[in-house]
């Protein structure tokens, strides 16, 4: 069946431990054999968000029919995430932000994002990031992460990378409570049940299809929407539908 | 606009070599008995699979064994697979039973059950495989939940030493995962007796390295259900842009032949 499909979760770059590669070819080889239309690609292997960012939109200029340019910046140098943010999205033509609190210690709650967040809010644009840490406040759910994030900045769209294949229950609440949270779906994993569980608890219109491309293979990743016990429906949702209305993207 | 078919099945014969079956200690099974994991295989379309107890793996080789053979009753879609653990179970015990039941393989887990793989302590063990010619699968690691939750992962110096020094062993290095490409990969190229089983390695175009690195007669297709789908990584194999002949090694035919199965 002719459906969007579009990857909301890759990375560029070389990762030498992993032998990832961050090749233009082969990530395009894989696409074409996946039957993946596009990729969101972003850069978060380098301490300088702006030379991350130029590798993101050098890369993307030579196939802009198949790859999508994603932000990133970092709070470890505050004063320059707001200039960045700018130069990113008005200059470059990125189209969300992918954050690394994992890098930084501070949980995606934590005030040092508050001016990031405050910038994406005034443009309703959207933010993805891993959906808890094992450095949180104690008590702190997801949910209830979200939804003070929500209220604060009730226009920023929040994509919870891995969670839409993790089956964790508390999570997938959170997204079918808060209107504005969305589950990506990659993981190196393909725990059974996950995504037919995500579509039950948070609904098929708050899941992204992600891959982790080129660290994991687009492939498994795609297969586990392609073949999860849901409807047609669904997967095409999953699949492409709701990146391309959430990101504002020709049909 | 991506051509993606909704409705995947395999367009060859499946057989599973990584499945478990039976309920565990530790946590709930996604699906816990044999007729679950049967509408599970025809759901995915697959025909056959090798199956252990997860209690044999955990607690006690023997009663797992046991109840596996129960559990199964002489289905023709599940081909026991038994666990020994060569550091308690008593070896003739063993070998009788998988004698008896016409069992084709096994599968040790040397950091689960906390030896290493050498012939100081596993050397009748290898005799034995050597002399009967059952294959044995190697897992890389095996998760526990609970107060004693940590095993060892396999350590790939004791499998090249041991299968090296005995090339007539069969084996198959089980579950290695995209993180463990850096080690898994050199040693199923140095070790031509090592073939290598898929259910994890998903790191990008890992399904190519390792056709690439051994070739397709020595790649097997498993899935790890019920703790892991069955079919996203069937889906992949079938993207890969293999042969069909290669996609039918995978998928079944090279695991029949080191089972000495048709």
């Amino acid at each position: 069946m002719d459906t969007p499909v579009i990857d909301f979760h890759a990375h560029l770059g070389n990762w030498g431990r992993h032998a990832m590669l961050g090749d233009l070819e082969r990530y395009v080889e894989i696409m074409d054999r996946a039957g993946i239309d596009k990729a969101c690609v972003n850069c978060i292997f380098l301490g300088d968000a702006r030379a991350a960012n130029d590798v993101v939109a050098e890369f993307v200029a030579k196939r802009p029919d198949r790859f999508i340019p994603v932000a990133f910046v970092t709070p470890h140098y505050p004063e320059e995430t707001i200039p960045e943010l700018e130069r990113a999205f008005l200059q470059l033509g990125m189209k969300f932000l992918k954050i690394y609190p994992d890098y930084f210690r501070k949980p995606n709650d934590d005030p040092a994002y508050f001016p990031i967040y405050e910038w994406l809010n005034e443009r309703g644009l959207a933010v993805m990031s891993h959906p808890s840490y094992p450095f949180e406040s104690p008590g702190i759910t997801v949910k209830r992460k979200f939804a003070a994030l929500s209220e604060r900045f009730p226009n920023v769209k929040w994509v919870l990378a891995h969670a839409g294949g993790s089956g964790n229950t508390e999570t997938l609440e959170a997204a079918r409570d808060l209107p504005n949270v969305y589950l990506e779906t990659c993981g190196s994993g393909a725990t059974f049940g996950a995504i037919e569980k995500g579509v039950r608890i948070a609904g098929a219109d708050r899941m992204l299809f992600g891959t982790d491309m080129a660290l994991l293979d687009a492939r498994h990743a795609l297969g586990k929407i392609v073949t999860a016990d849901i409807s047609h429906a669904d997967k095409r949702q999953i699949l492409g539908l709701n990146a391309i209305e959430l990101l504002g993207l020709d049909k | 606009m991506g051509n993606v078919d909704l409705d995947f099945k395999p367009s060859v014969p499946v057989l599973d070599s990584n499945m478990s079956l039976g309920r565990r200690h530790d946590k709930p099974v996604n699906i816990d008995s044999a007729e679950g994991a049967r509408n599970e295989m025809e759901l995915a379309g697959i025909g056959r699979a090798l199956v252990y107890a997860p209690h044999a793996a955990i607690f006690d080789s023997g009663e797992g064994n046991r109840a596996l053979i129960e559990t199964i009753s002489n289905s023709d879609e599940f081909l026991p697979q038994f666990v020994c653990n060569p550091s308690f179970d008593d070896l003739s015990e063993l070998a009788a039973h998988v004698d008896s039941e016409g069992v084709r393989s096994v599968r040790m887990f040397p950091g689960l059950h906390n030896y290493p793989f050498r012939p100081w302590v596993i050397g009748p063990w290898l005799d034995w495989l050597a002399e009967t010619g059952i294959p044995v699968w190697l897992p890389v690691d095996f998760e526990l939940i609970g107060p004693i939750p940590s095993t060892n992962p396999i350590d790939p110096r004791d499998i090249y030493d041991t299968l090296s020094q005995r090339p007539e062993i069969k084996a198959v290095l089980s579950g290695a995962k995209y993180n463990d490409a850096s080690w898994a990969l050199p040693l199923v190229r140095s070790l031509p007796n090592l073939d290598f089983e898929i259910s994890r390695f998903v790191p990008g175009g890992g399904i190519t390295s390792v056709v690439d690195a051994i070739g397709p007669e020595r790649v097997l297709f498993g899935s790890r259900f019920p703790d892991s789908a069955i079919s996203p990584q069937l889906f992949s194999l079938h993207r890969n842009g293999l042969s069909e002949d290669a996609l039918r090694a995978i998928c079944a035919g090279n695991a029949e032949r080191l089972m000495g199965i048709g």
